[in-house]
């Protein structure tokens, strides 16, 4: 297991993960895209072909990141959704495949007519 | 012929502990050398409790020193053993009064677990450290029998709960606060996964180097929990010889390694069986199977016991082989490998390689 972080850097402004791995490598997540990507079945279903698609999810928010045993971290992100185990081998492949990922869900919500933004006057 | 400090650290390079397979200057366990005269005085700090083997020890290093530097007068060697804690990084929440934390697991049922476990924290304790056992079987709680201990805990403050004791060890199990030994735990997932959260993090552990973790068979949410909410230190796997056994003891091997959490090693319980009649010997359960899987995923191989009459009716008197018969060969045995598990579990609490990383919080 090579992907070890050594340094996970949370800016509350930016709302971006930083994390730095052993190997030398940091990459700067958007709390959006770790959001729309969470591991956790209500997200990624359980097997392919299953994931939910999340959307108006722009401006989403993280409240805390709490260690899960020392192999991975869970995100608690402001609209209530806590329930993402992110482990630093997924962790490391969000961000060495951020572009192509990125770009997926893009493609996917134009395709299902929905937005980034979130519904106006709706709580997040 | 005069000699200084440095001499006696290079004549030191030269001796082996035989418990860490290193020389004792490079496992850092040499200090306060003092030179007065001809006389040498010296102490010996042992990252892990070996009480029963200081004097050995100590008559090796002074009979080493006499034979590198023979112009030596007094040499005067002291032993002791100190329990480095587990260095758990910020986050993960540390079990209060614990410094390390073993997980004793095996995938299959009935290979031994229990019985190892409670083995294996005495024979901790009778190498002078000081030891707790957490009976994390919720369904089939086993150590109040093993350590003859009856009784409910008692609570200072109406929160927390006061471990029971017995053989100079702690324990904490749901066993003890249950009425009726016949009484089943007919519990779901997160009841049984919140009563190992309140039996591990409720219970006042009182300065402990280590606690040993008597899981239950299987892989599944009490093991899920203690991984991801505990900082264990290492897990050591019990299987016996044979190859259904050897099946189950793999998968719970895994386990551990998707999880994060470091193996001390593999212990094969049954190796033997001795005729009480006629001393016959016979791999019942086969041979070589816990060799096989140490070789497989390279890890250690930290011993193997006999199937042996005396030591199921010991632990079901409530006196376990180590406190019934501590100068036999299988207490010998089990102390061995104890104070190898001790050996590699300072190793691993000082080893940062795998710590938790540094979680900062900016507004920028």
């Amino acid at each position: 297991m090579s992907e070890q972080p050594t340094e996970l850097k949370l800016h509350q402004q930016s709302r971006l993960l930083e994390i730095t791995f052993s190997d030398g490598v940091c990459y700067q997540l958007p709390f959006e895209y770790l959001r729309v990507y969470s591991p956790s079945a209500d997200v990624s279903g359980h097997g392919p072909g299953q994931e939910v698609l999340q959307t108006g999810k722009r401006n989403v928010g993280v409240t805390a990141l709490v260690p899960v045993g020392s192999y991975a971290v869970q995100i608690d992100f402001d609209d209530g959704h806590g329930t993402g185990l992110y482990t630093w081998e997924y962790l490391y492949k969000l961000g060495k495949n951020q572009p192509a990922l990125w770009q997926d869900y893009l493609d996917r919500l134009a395709a299902a007519g929905s937005s980034r933004e979130p519904p106006p006057g709706a709580k997040k | 012929m005069s000699f200084n400090e440095t001499d006696v650290q290079n004549a030191l390079k030269s001796l082996i502990d035989p418990n860490t397979q290193k020389d004792f200057v490079s496992g850092k366990s040499v200090k306060n050398i003092k030179i007065s005269g001809s006389d040498v005085s010296l102490d010996i700090l042992l990252g892990y409790p070996a009480k029963s083997v200081w004097d050995e020890i100590r008559a090796m290093v002074e009979a080493h020193i006499k034979a590198a530097l023979p112009g030596a007068g007094k040499i005067s060697v002291s032993v002791t053993s100190k329990v480095v804690p587990h260095a758990v990084q910020r986050g993960v929440q540390l079990v209060a009064g614990v410094k390390n934390i073993i997980a004793v697991a095996s995938g299959k049922g009935g290979v031994g677990k229990s019985t190892t476990a409670v083995n294996l924290a005495l024979a901790l304790a009778a190498e002078g450290a000081r030891v707790g056992v957490l009976d994390a079987d919720i369904y089939g709680p086993s150590q109040p029998t093993m350590l003859g201990i009856s009784g409910q805990p008692k609570s200072v403050d109406g929160k927390s709960l006061e471990p029971m004791m017995n053989h100079g060890l702690q324990a904490m199990s749901i066993g003890f606060m249950i009425d009726g030994e016949d009484t089943p735990m007919v519990w779901r997932g997160p009841m049984v996964t919140q009563a190992l959260d309140q039996l591990l993090h409720q219970t006042r552990w009182d300065n402990l180097d280590y606690l040993v973790v008597d899981l239950p068979p299987g892989t599944g949410d009490i093991q899920l929990s203690l991984a991801q909410k505990v900082p264990v230190t290492g897990a050591v796997i019990v299987t016996t010889p044979q190859d259904i056994a050897l099946m189950d003891a793999r998968k719970g091997l895994k386990m551990f390694e998707k999880v994060g959490i470091k193996i001390v090693g593999i212990v094969e319980n049954m190796s033997t069986h001795i005729c009480s009649k006629c001393g016959h010997e016979e791999h019942i359960f086969g041979a070589g199977g816990g060799e096989k899987m140490c070789a497989d995923y390279k890890v250690e191989f930290l011993g193997g016991l006999p199937l042996d009459i005396r030591i199921r009716e010991q632990t079901d008197s409530g006196k376990p082989t180590v406190v019934a018969d501590p100068d036999g060969q299988i207490s010998r045995t089990y102390k061995q490998i104890a104070r190898r598990i001790a050996v590699k579990v300072a190793d691993m609490a000082q080893d940062h390689s795998a710590a938790f990383p540094k979680i900062v919080v900016q507004n920028t």
